[in-house]
C-alpha cells in the first residue's frame, strides 16, 4: 500500500482518516479529557493538592479501598473457581463435559445486578428464603449468611465473573501440545512435577490475563455493589460517583469528586491493561501449538462421581436457583407471600408488558438504543479498524492511540464524561434526552467493535486489495467489493457483541436517564429501589428471556466461528 | 449473501431513521415530577389523559430527595425539565417559593378543599393529606402498637426501619415532627433498640412485608396497596399523628402552563380525589370520604390530632436534621 499514489491531497484515504479521528475525538477523547481537566484544574489552575484532599476525604478513601478489597477478593476467587472448572472440563474424564462447559459460560449472559437481586431475595439476613428456611426449620437464631457484606458482594461477583478466567484457561488447555507433557512423563516425571513444571507455566499467562480482566471489570463494576452494598454503606468507586452525581444536586464539588474518582479508575484500568499486554507478550510462555491434539485425560476414578455431583450442584446453586427465584418472585402478588399456587399469577408480567408505561418505555428504549448504537458503532468500528490495520497514512499514530482509549475507560467514567461534554456548557445540550445515552453507548461499545473488526481485517491479506488496485479498481471499489464482503462476519459479530449487552446495560444509563428515557436496566434497578420488588423481578425475568433468546439466536445463526 | 446483507443494512438504517424521526416529532408533553408511587400517580395520569386527550403527559416517580437533587442539577444547566412538582416534602415548597421558581396559580377549587396551609397564596396547593403510621408484619408482631414508645419493646429489636430522610420526603417530615414532639431522646431510644435506616419509603414497607423488618414507619397508601395485594402487614396510628400534606406546584416558565393548570385542577377535582381515596390515603376534598376497608382516620380528625410543625423553621434546618438523625441512629455522637 506504500506504493499507492494518491491522486489528490484529499482522497478517500484522507476523508476516512479524518472521519475516523473525529468520531473518536468527539465520542471518546473529549469526554475523557474533560474529566481529567475538571479533576486537575481548579479555577483555571493546575492544582494537585486539591486532588489529594479529595482522595483523603473519608468517604472517598473508603470507596477507593472498598473497590480494591472487592476487586482483589473477586479476582482471587474467580481465578481459583475458573481455573479449577476449566481444568475439570478439559483435562479430566468428567461425565457430560460438553454440557458442563456450556453451562459454565451461561453467567456471561446473565446481568450481574439481576443476579445480585436474586441473591438478596435468597440471603438477606432476616427475610432471605434460604436464611428463613434454616431459621424456621433448624432453629438457628441468626442468618446462615448475610449477603449485605463484603463477602456477599465478592461471592456474587465471582459467580458472574469467573467465566473470564474459565474461557481463557479452557482455550489454553485445549490448544496446549500434549506431547510436552508426554515427554516429561516418559522422562520419568510424576504428575505433580509435570503440573508444576509444564502445565502451570504453559497456562499461567492465560490465567493471569483472565484474572486481570476480572480485576479491571470488578474495579469498575456498578450493579452488584449498588444492589447489595449501598444500603449498608458499602460504596465502591462507581457507586459513589453515581450517588454523588445523583443525590447532591449536581453541585460543582460533587462533580469534582466524581472526576477525581473517575481519573483513578481510568489510571487503574490503563495500568491493568498495560500489565496484561506485558504478560501476554512474554514469548517464552507461549509454547502452545496451533494444532489440535487430543489432550491426555486424567482419570478421576473414585472422585469422578463426587466431582460430577459437585459441578451439578454448583450449576444448580449459582445459575438455576437465582433464575428460578427471579421468575417465582416476579409471579407473586406482593413480596413476602409464600410461594403457593393462589399467590402466584402472571399478572405482574402482563402489567409490565401491556399496561405499565415505565416498563414499556424501558423495553422500547433499550431495544432502539441497542439497535442504533450497534449499527452506528459497527460501521464506525469497521472504518476505524480499517485505517488502523490496513492504511498507511500520516496521522495514523493518533488514531491508534485514540483507538486504545475505549478499552480502558469504564462505563461510569464515560457517563460522567458525556454529562460534562453534552449538558450545554459547550453549546450542545443533550442532557435528559435519549441522545446522551446513545452517545455514551457508542463510546462504551466502540472497543467491542474495534476488537471484532480488527480481528476480521487482519485476516484479509493485503495482496487481495493490491490485486484489485492493480487491476484498476478505485479505492472505493476495492473497499466495497473486496474488503467489506470479507469482513462481514466480523461486522455482524460486532453488531451482536454490542446489541445484546446494551439490552442489559445499567452502569451508563443509570447516570443519564430522564423520566422517559429509562432503559430496562434502569427500570429494574429503580423499581427494586422503590420497594416494588415483585414488579422489578418480573421485568428482570422478561429481560432474561429477551437476552437469552437473543444469545441463542446469535449462536445459531452466526455459528461459533463468527461469534468469538 | 450480498443481497441479503444489503437488505439487512437497509432495514437497519431505516429503523434508525424511524427512531430519529420519532424522537424529533414527539409531542411536547407535560412533565410531572412526583414522589407518589406508581399505584397512585399512574391512575391519576390515566384519568387526566382520558379527560384531556390532546395533552401528552410524562411523569417521573422517585423519592423527594432525588427529585430535588435532579431539579437543582437542571437549574444549574439552565432549564428545569419538569412543569409540575408534587411531593410530600413541604419545606421544599417553602424554599422553592422563596427562591421564586414557582408559578402562582390560585386555583378556583380552593374553596372546595381542606387547606392545611395558613399562608396559602397560590404558589402551591395541598392535593392529598398523607398520613404515616407504624406498619407491622402481622406474622412477626402479634400485639399491635398503640404508642410510639411501644417501638422500644424487645419485639422490635433490630427490626424497626425508617426510610432515609435524605431520600424520602415523608420520612424527613416525620423525623421533624417526632423530634418536635418527643425530642432527640426518642431517636436515641430507637437506636438503643437497634432501629435501622432503610432506603426509600416504598422499600421499608416491602421489607416489612417480606419480614426483613418487623415494622416500619410507613406511608398510608403504600402500605394499603400492599395490604390489598395480600401482604401480611397492618397499619396502626399512635395518638400523636404524623400528617404530611402533599403540595403540588407549577414551575415558573413552564412551556405548558395551560396544561399544567388543567392538571392541578384535575387533581383537585372530585374525580381524581376519589381515585386518591381509593388508593388508601386521605383526600383533601370535603366531599370525598375515606374508602371503606382501609384503617384510616378521618381527615378532620387528622387535622386535629396531627403534630403541628413550623414548615419555614424546618426548611432552614433540613441538613442539620438529617445529619443529626443519621448520627443518632448510627450511634455517632
Amino acid at each position: 500500500m506504500n506504493t499507492v499514489v494518491q491522486k489528490s491531497r484529499f482522497g478517500v484515504a484522507q476523508i476516512i482518516l479524518f472521519l475516523s479521528i473525529s468520531i473518536l475525538v468527539v465520542v471518546v477523547a473529549v469526554p475523557v479529557l474533560l474529566i481529567l481537566f475538571n479533576a486537575f484544574w481548579v479555577n483555571g489552575k493546575f492544582n494537585l493538592n486539591d486532588v489529594i484532599r479529595i482522595i483523603s476525604e473519608p468517604d472517598t478513601w473508603q470507596a477507593l479501598m472498598n473497590s480494591l478489597i472487592i476487586a482483589a477478593g473477586t479476582t482471587v476467587g474467580s481465578t481459583i473457581v475458573g481455573t479449577f472448572f476449566a481444568w475439570l472440563v478439559t483435562r479430566t474424564d468428567l461425565p457430560y463435559k460438553g454440557f458442563m462447559k456450556g453451562m459454565f459460560l451461561v453467567p456471561f449472559m446473565l446481568p450481574s445486578f439481576i443476579g445480585a437481586m436474586a441473591w438478596k431475595m435468597l440471603l438477606s439476613p432476616r427475610a432471605g428464603f434460604i436464611n428463613k428456611f434454616f431459621m424456621t426449620y433448624f432453629g438457628l437464631s441468626g442468618p446462615v449468611f448475610n449477603i449485605y457484606s463484603y463477602a456477599g458482594i465478592i461471592l456474587v461477583e465471582i459467580m458472574y465473573l469467573f467465566p473470564f478466567v474459565f474461557i481463557q484457561v479452557c482455550g489454553a488447555l485445549e490448544r496446549m501440545d500434549p506431547t510436552l507433557e508426554e515427554s516429561a512423563r516418559i522422562s520419568g516425571a510424576g504428575l505433580f512435577t509435570i503440573t508444576r513444571k509444564i502445565t502451570i507455566p504453559l497456562v499461567l499467562p492465560s490465567i493471569l490475563s483472565g484474572a486481570l480482566l476480572i480485576m479491571l471489570y470488578s474495579m469498575a463494576h456498578f450493579g452488584t455493589v449498588a444492589v447489595l452494598g449501598i444500603e449498608n454503606g458499602i460504596f465502591n468507586i462507581p457507586t459513589l460517583i453515581y450517588q454523588r452525581i445523583h443525590q447532591s444536586a449536581g453541585s460543582f464539588s460533587s462533580i469534582r469528586t466524581g472526576t477525581v474518582l473517575a481519573t483513578i479508575l481510568v489510571l487503574t484500568a490503563a495500568f491493568i491493561l498495560w500489565l496484561q499486554g506485558k504478560i501476554l507478550s512474554r514469548g517464552h510462555y507461549q509454547i502452545i501449538a496451533g494444532k489440535s491434539f487430543r489432550p491426555m485425560e486424567l482419570k478421576l476414578r473414585t472422585l469422578r462421581m463426587p466431582l460430577f455431583i459437585f459441578c451439578i450442584a454448583y450449576i444448580g446453586f449459582t445459575i438455576v436457583l437465582p433464575t428460578v427465584v427471579i421468575f417465582l418472585v416476579g409471579g407473586l402478588k406482593t413480596y413476602g407471600l409464600p410461594f403457593t399456587w393462589e399467590n402466584l399469577s402472571l399478572e405482574n408480567y402482563k402489567f409490565i408488558l401491556f399496561k405499565y408505561k415505565v416498563t414499556r418505555d424501558a423495553i422500547w428504549n433499550s431495544v432502539t438504543l441497542g439497535l442504533s448504537a450497534a449499527v452506528i458503532t459497527m460501521f464506525a468500528g469497521v472504518m476505524i479498524s480499517y485505517v488502523i490495520v490496513k492504511m498507511k497514512v500520516r496521522g495514523k499514530g493518533i488514531l491508534e492511540f485514540l483507538g486504545m482509549l475505549p478499552f480502558s475507560v469504564p462505563g461510569s467514567v464515560i457517563a460522567l464524561g458525556v454529562i460534562l461534554a453534552w449538558s450545554g456548557k459547550y453549546g450542545v445540550n443533550l442532557y435528559n434526552t435519549v441522545w446522551i445515552i446513545l452517545v455514551a453507548y457508542i463510546a462504551r461499545y466502540m472497543a467491542f467493535s474495534l476488537r471484532a473488526n480488527s480481528a476480521a481485517l487482519e485476516q484479509v491479506h493485503d495482496s487481495l486489495m493490491e490485486a484489485a488496485r492493480v487491476c484498476g479498481a478505485s479505492m472505493w471499489q476495492t473497499l466495497k467489493d473486496i474488503v467489506l464482503p470479507l469482513v462481514r462476519p466480523g461486522m455482524l459479530a460486532s453488531f451482536f457483541l454490542i446489541f445484546l449487552p446494551s439490552l442489559r446495560e445499567l452502569t451508563v444509563s443509570i447516570m443519564l436517564y430522564a423520566p422517559t428515557t429509562r432503559t430496562i436496566g434502569v427500570a429494574i434497578y429503580t423499581l427494586n429501589e422503590d420497594g416494588e420488588t415483585v414488579v422489578s423481578a418480573a421485568l428482570a425475568g422478561i429481560a432474561l428471556i429477551i437476552i437469552v433468546t437473543g444469545q441463542l439466536l446469535v449462536e445459531r445463526f452466526l455459528g461459533k466461528k463468527a461469534h468469538r | 449473501m450480498r443481497n441479503k446483507s444489503i437488505t439487512l443494512s437497509i432495514v437497519l438504517v431505516s429503523i434508525i431513521v424511524m427512531i430519529f424521526c420519532g424522537a424529533a416529532f414527539a409531542k411536547d408533553s407535560l412533565i410531572i415530577y412526583t414522589s407518589m408511587k406508581e399505584s397512585l400517580i399512574g391512575g391519576i395520569v390515566e384519568g387526566f389523559i382520558v379527560k384531556y386527550p390532546d395533552v401528552a403527559v410524562d411523569y417521573q416517580s422517585a423519592g423527594a430527595g432525588k427529585l430535588m437533587a435532579k431539579i437543582a442539577a437542571e437549574r444549574e444547566s439552565g432549564k428545569i425539565l419538569a412543569d409540575i412538582i408534587w411531593t410530600s416534602e413541604v419545606p421544599d415548597f417553602y424554599s422553592m417559593r422563596k427562591e421564586g421558581i414557582l408559578e402562582q396559580y390560585n386555583t378556583p377549587l380552593i374553596n372546595e378543599i381542606l387547606n392545611p396551609f395558613d399562608d396559602y397564596d397560590g404558589h402551591f396547593t395541598a392535593a392529598r393529606l398523607g398520613t404515616l403510621g407504624i406498619a407491622i408484619n402481622t406474622d412477626l408482631i402479634k400485639t399491635p402498637p398503640a404508642q410510639w414508645s411501644d417501638l422500644f419493646k424487645p419485639e422490635y429489636k433490630g427490626a424497626f426501619g425508617i426510610a432515609d430522610p435524605a431520600l424520602s420526603g415523608t420520612s424527613f417530615m416525620s423525623v421533624g415532627m417526632l423530634e418536635k414532639q418527643f425530642g432527640w431522646e426518642f431517636f436515641e431510644k430507637l437506636h438503643a433498640n437497634q432501629a435501622r435506616i432503610g432506603k426509600g419509603s416504598g422499600q421499608v414497607v416491602d421489607d416489612t412485608a417480606s419480614g426483613e423488618l418487623a415494622a416500619s414507619l410507613a406511608v398510608d397508601y403504600i402500605t394499603n396497596d400492599k395490604i390489598t395485594k395480600g401482604a401480611h402487614i397492618a397499619l396502626y396510628y399512635p395518638p400523636e399523628l404524623l400528617m404530611a400534606p402533599s403540595p403540588i406546584a407549577i414551575f415558573k416558565g413552564s412551556p405548558n402552563l395551560e396544561a399544567a393548570k388543567k392538571f392541578v385542577d384535575y387533581l383537585l377535582s372530585h374525580e381524581a380525589q376519589v381515585l386518591i381515596a381509593g388508593e388508601g390515603t386521605l383526600s383533601v376534598r370535603t366531599d370525598v370520604s375515606n374508602q371503606e376497608g382501609f384503617m384510616l382516620p378521618e381527615a378532620s380528625e387528622v387535622l386535629a390530632r396531627a403534630i403541628k410543625i413550623d414548615y419555614i423553621d424546618m426548611m432552614g434546618r433540613k441538613e442539620e436534621l438529617i445529619k443529626k438523625f443519621t448520627d443518632v441512629l448510627q450511634g455517632r455522637k
